[in-house]
């Protein structure tokens, strides 16, 4: 049947033609090319040319400022240089198609199938390998889109199912075991010996699905092996990190917290009958191949948590959190495989933003660290916050009888093995082997699809309720099940084309998708619910009491395991343990002559720089919730540090989210650092508003293949995050660990990612009204140090820019933490506190510079004895400067806590320091703020 | 408003969109009998726009914004509910807002500029910067602009916008024609209130400076801003530095379920 392809261009300005061009010029050295021109393609089959026409008038074509060719080039006059059509592969669904779809058959016209594509004319005396550069530098990613160079016959995907397979294994030698497990299980000798011994039992051979299953439960990912492993530190026995985690937190759940770590995320009481969950995911392996799908499917994945959690929760938040190598990195430093960071953290961006601009979710709490340890793996943390009614807050329990059903997208070959994928090692191989794993978004699908099952949740109709996520339909109805046993056929299952394996269809980790278990009595009711919000909803099967997961294809079995095997049967670990305090040499440095010169370099510094390009991509207003946004003061330029909201409209009950991670002092002591981590996390949420006291936090680990150096850091900082949990009395209720952040090259090459330990805090206050934002308010007034800085400079941006690490960061004093946070908590509570910000990156003088940008002034100061470099770049977390009006109420205040009144805030737009009546030095407010803003403006 | 009864406000809701809630809240607010229609709802003929007084469209991403933003529900619309919509619009006297998302869609259908369902006269096009922008601007709110329900609104105000398609753009008799009508209610502006293509201040290079319409009816408001993110004090980042900071966004539906409950 033929295919229509109807081309459409802008008449008035081509903005991503003109985009490309700017791109290829900011960080390609490519000056010939001239010109960009850009057209969107549309191919449509199983229709007549009248009806091409009509649909081309009503749907493609804009009179007012674009123009169309049927059938025929539209980029020319001149013609272009070189014309390349870039599309999705086939099988990756291109959300666009069913759009297409949709509103032809709004017009009447009934389409076999249609693709979008996007078309680029080159003008200019540029070379074949020059388009190339261009073309895979910002054009295509192989992973997802081809270069179309035949016209296709067809649009359809046709393809057989490929039949079940038996796996001879109850008689395979170890070496035949191993090579079974590479590339494919990730089990190690003594896993697959004992998955042999169970089918030896069972006195027959698994099938394929059932060794798929076994592999992605028991998958680094899904099973936390090393969490969960017997660790051996220098020969002496710990407990397991897990088991540490858990019974650290406990203690401190108290009457606030409603449920930790077995479900989807952890919840805590918020007011009025409301509860509130979190829950932080890394996407780094996706995001590391295919950085604008990965990390959108990342946002969509971590935003199925909480809508899995209890009977589901509406999602208010969204937060991100990226490590990447800076982006002025040399292509010849870029490991073979590997993409760039400058293309990298502008599709990660674009990912999340464009998943959470769509889903309707503010994405406004973040933050981006460089190292170049990230250039072969980036890390890609996002968040997700939601509210629900306490009673709908528990984890449901399927009964007998009871329908599993599931709703939202189609299943395709997309993701399948991410969860094996994904607790991997990367190698120079990973990008070719496993594009398979790679995902694609289609937040319109989940908005829709949590849409409905909002209005189920508050029906009654929903029991159970879990998100498919890595594994698939193999993790989520093997969860959902665990505890009854469960039929599933999984022929029912709808597919975006025909062919899949039923193991690919048990594995597929399509996105979009959740699974329910429903009382048979309100099916009809929950049905009803789906069609009216245009959500596809299957029934798959239904929970049966054999404590089994049965898996049938039609008539056929396809796996048939006790739940007790797959939930008890993995063999605990034993991990050993080696750490050894890394030496890093630490050079004097003497205080800086041109102060002004390092300042700005401090502030330009990429951990420091102004985030707001990334800032401005995210919606961070929709909902109506946001109270104190990411950037406030004059301009509405300067950087809070956390972010708090109002998720039940129009009532003054808060939520305040922040964050903390920074892996270049895990690097230096992963105990030190972490604790670190722990005291910016709390410190931000502090500095708003937030109370300490009803605080709860999400641990995530991003290490690198945990050998018995990266154990014993792993190890340290557990201990670490227990310490602090201990000495602040506050819990962690979720977390997640992923543990694969190495990268090994042919050459023998291997890259470490400095760890990551990310800490994230949520929690509650009363009213709004009690927040302070960190811009300065008014001349005249106090601003005072609160807290106890160390002397310690390990680590900061004033040693990196002096070209150093350190060997000993800032260490925090757990003993004083805890006061100062509840003292700050206190003042601010009290109204007596105009402005607050945390001392970070970039230390004490960073701190002041912000509240200078948001103030529009300045403020001067003078210090005691002390070195000043070391005071004013000093980065000790837990600390604060806070504006307050006068030294009575600063001493009243504060009398409990170190603190120590710096000067006072001043009209003019200077920072003046002194010490001891010499003029340190005095520096433009503006100028340090231009230099604090250029680097991330020319790249967003 | 006395002992007048609620009008009616129907906040349309299809896939994607996703501003449904605190444009919900805004009429809440301001005293709307509010609820969210579900367009199949409105297709099934289980509810009917003719109950309503005011219909809404709020903003988001209608169908993922395929082919062009707003497109795939305006198709829907004009195919659907066309003759509907022209029946609340002329004989019902019903008012109509479409903000950010739901702009593009009465554009797309052609209710704005000048009521011409079926056909487009106008279009929102990619932002100049060629790229999705979140920030408060300031509007002018245009003299004697021709909307019905706004009266007594002037001076200018702030609200976010949150947008990547937002140009208007218009060949130039067209735009002739919504300037000497007084079609256009909401400019772009700069600290002194005048309009401006200047970036950021016009975030995506509207022409004229637009950032809101009627039709020539003053009953159909569109515009790209979200007043609805600017019901309560608070909601302003800045509210900290304000003491006498009123929310400027709540008077747009004030002043529409005030017009309406009076009709």
């Amino acid at each position: 049947m033929a295919i229509y392809e109807i081309r459409v261009r802008q008449t008035d300005v081509d903005v991503i033609g003109e985009g490309v061009l700017h791109e290829v010029r900011r960080t390609l050295n490519i000056p010939k090319l001239k010109l960009v021109r850009t057209a969107k393609v549309y191919r449509l089959e199983g229709i007549t040319k009248k009806q091409v026409e009509l649909l081309t008038k009503q749907l493609f074509y804009e009179s007012i400022n674009q123009e169309f060719a049927l059938n025929s080039p539209i980029i020319k006059n001149p013609a272009p240089n070189y014309l390349i059509e870039v599309a999705y592969r086939p099988g990756v669904m291109n959300p666009e198609a069913a759009s297409i779809i949709k509103s032809a058959e709004d017009l009447g016209i009934k389409l076999l199938a249609a693709d979008s594509s996007m078309e680029y004319g080159f003008n200019g005396k540029i070379n074949p390998k020059e388009v190339t550069k261009i073309v895979d530098r910002f054009l295509v990613n192989k992973i997802v889109q081809r270069i179309i160079t035949v016209k296709p016959q067809t649009l359809l995907i046709a393809g057989k199912p490929g039949p079940v397979t038996t796996v001879q294994i109850r008689h395979a030698s170890e070496e035949e075991l191993l090579e079974l497990s590479k590339d494919k299980l990730f089990l190690n000798l003594e896993e697959m010996k004992v998955v042999q011994n169970y089918f030896n039992q069972l006195k027959r051979e698994p099938t394929d699905c059932e060794l798929e299953i076994i592999a992605a439960r028991w998958s680094e990912h899904c099973g936390h092996k090393t969490f969960k492993a017997k660790v051996i530190v220098d020969g002496i026995e710990k407990l397991p990190l897990y088991t540490r985690i858990k019974e650290a937190s406990y203690p401190y759940f108290g009457d606030l917290v409603l449920s930790a770590f077995f479900d989807n995320s952890g919840v805590m009481r918020f007011y009025e009958g409301q509860a509130i969950c979190g829950k932080v995911e890394t996407h780094n392996s996706p995001s590391a191949i295919e950085p604008y799908g990965g990390a959108a499917t990342g946002s969509g994945g971590v935003f199925r948590d909480p809508a899995g959690t209890g009977q589901g929760a509406e999602i208010f938040a969204s937060t991100d959190m990226f490590c990447f190598a800076p982006w002025s990195l040399k292509e010849d430093d870029l490991p073979t495989g590997c993409l760039h960071p400058d293309y990298l953290q502008r599709r990660v961006v674009a990912g999340v933003g464009d998943y959470g601009n769509r889903m309707g979710i503010p994405t406004n709490n973040g933050s981006v660290h460089y190292h170049p340890d990230f250039k072969a793996k980036p890390s890609v943390i996002v968040g997700a916050y939601g509210i629900l009614p306490i009673k709908r807050s528990k984890k449901g329990k399927p009964k007998k009888n009871d329908l599993l059903i599931m709703v939202g997208g189609k299943t395709g070959r997309d993701g399948i093995h991410g969860a094996t994928f994904s607790s991997g090692e990367m190698t120079e191989r990973t990008i070719n082997v496993n594009a398979a794993a790679v995902q694609i978004g289609n937040a319109i699908e989940e908005k829709r699809t949590f849409d409905a099952l909002i209005e189920a949740r508050d029906k009654g109709l929903v029991r159970a309720i879990t998100d498919c996520g890595a594994a698939g339909l193999s993790s989520a109805v093997g969860e959902i099940g665990e505890d009854i046993g469960v039929t599933v056929d999984i022929s029912k299952v709808p597919l975006k084309y025909q062919g899949l394996a039923p193991w690919e269809i048990w594995l597929s980790e399509a996105q979009e998708r959740m699974v329910l278990a429903v009382n048979p009595v309100n099916l009809d009711k929950f049905m009803d619910i789906c069609r009216k919000y245009n959500v596809e909803a299957t029934i798959l099967g239904s929970f049966d009491g054999t404590n089994q997961l049965t898996v049938n294809c039609g008539k056929q079995n396809v796996a048939k395991l006790d739940y007790k095997f797959l939930k008890h049967g993995l063999p605990q670990r034993v991990m050993k343990a080696n750490w050894e305090k890394p030496h890093f040499k630490e050079r004097e440095i003497q205080p800086p002559k041109n102060w002004a010169r390092v300042i700005k370099k401090v502030l330009a510094h990429g951990n420091v720089c102004s985030k707001e390009p990334i800032i401005r991509r995210y919606d961070h207003g929709v909902q109506g919730t946001n109270v104190l946004p990411p950037l406030t003061g004059a301009f509405l330029d300067a950087p809070n540090d956390a972010v708090v909201l109002t998720p039940i409209l129009g009532k003054d009950y808060g939520v305040v989210i922040s964050h903390g991670l920074n892996p270049v002092l895990n690097k230096i002591d992963p105990y030190e650092g972490s604790k670190w981590a722990v005291a910016e996390a709390m410190a931000n949420f502090v500095a708003v508003g937030g109370n300490p006291q009803e605080a709860c936090l999400i641990n995530n680990y991003i290490w690198p293949f945990p050998d018995g150096e990266s154990m014993g850091s792993l190890d340290r900082c557990v201990d670490a995050v227990c310490d602090c949990m201990h000495a602040l009395r506050r819990p962690v209720i979720s977390g997640k660990d992923s543990l694969s952040s190495t990268y090994r090259g042919k050459d023998g090459t291997i890259i470490k990612i400095p760890p990551v330990l990310c800490i994230s805090v949520f929690g509650r206050i009363p009213s709004v009204k009690q927040t302070v934002t960190s811009d300065i308010k008014k001349e005249g007034s106090i601003l005072c140090l609160v807290g106890k800085l160390d002397d310690n400079l390990g680590g900061s941006i004033y040693f990196d820019i002096s070209g150093q690490i350190g060997n000993m960061g800032p260490r925090i004093d757990l003993e004083i933490l805890p006061n100062v946070l509840k003292g700050v908590y206190r003042a601010i509570k009290g109204s007596e506190v105009l402005a607050c910000h945390d001392i970070s990156e970039g230390g004490v003088i960073t701190t002041m510079a912000e509240m200078c940008f948001g103030g529009n002034c300045g403020v001067e100061i003078s210090l005691d004895k002390c070195r000043p470099d070391r005071f004013l770049f000093n980065e000790t977390a837990g600390c604060f400067l806070m504006e307050v009006k006068d030294k009575k109420a600063a001493h009243r205040l504060f009398k409990d806590l170190p603190h120590q009144i710096l000067g006072k805030t001043i009209k003019g737009k200077k920072i003046r320091v002194r010490q001891k009546n010499k003029l340190l030095f005095t520096i433009s407010v503006d100028d340090l703020k231009n230099a604090w803003q250029a680097p991330l403006k020319e790249m967003f | 408003m006395g002992k007048r009864i609620k009008p009616s406000v129907c906040v349309l809701k299809t896939d994607g969109i996703n501003c449904d809630r605190e444009t919900k809240h805004a009429f809440d607010l301001a005293g709307g009998k509010t609820q969210l229609v579900h367009i199949n709802e409105l297709r099934k003929g289980e509810r009917r726009l003719e109950s309503y007084e005011i219909l809404v469209i709020p903003g988001g991403f209608s169908y993922g914004d395929d082919v062009a933003s707003g497109k795939i529900l305006a198709v829907e619309l004009n195919s659907y509910l066309g003759d509907q919509i022209n029946k609340f619009v002329q004989r019902r006297k019903g008012l109509v807002l479409g903000v950010c998302n739901g702009f593009q869609v009465l554009v797309r259908t052609g209710l704005l500029p000048f009521g011409t369902m079926g056909e487009m006269q106008a279009t929102l096009g990619q932002n100049d910067s060629g790229h999705f922008e979140c920030r408060w601007v300031s509007l002018k709110v245009e003299d004697n602009n021709a909307c019905v329900f706004l009266e007594g609104m002037k001076g200018s105000v702030s609200y976010q916008v949150a947008h990547g398609e937002g140009k208007f753009f218009a060949q130039p008799p067209i735009l002739e024609r919504v300037e000497t009508e007084k079609l256009v209610v909401f400019r772009y502006c700069d600290t002194p209130g005048n309009p401006t293509q200047e970036y950021p201040l016009n975030p995506n290079g509207s022409l004229n400076a637009i950032a809101g319409i009627t039709d020539p009816t003053g009953r159909i408001l569109g515009l790209m801003p979200h007043p609805e993110r600017f019901t309560r004090r608070t909601q302003y980042p800045n509210w900290r530095r304000m003491k006498n900071l009123e929310p400027q966004g709540l008077p747009i539906f004030e002043k529409m379920v005030s017009y309406a409950s009076r009709m």
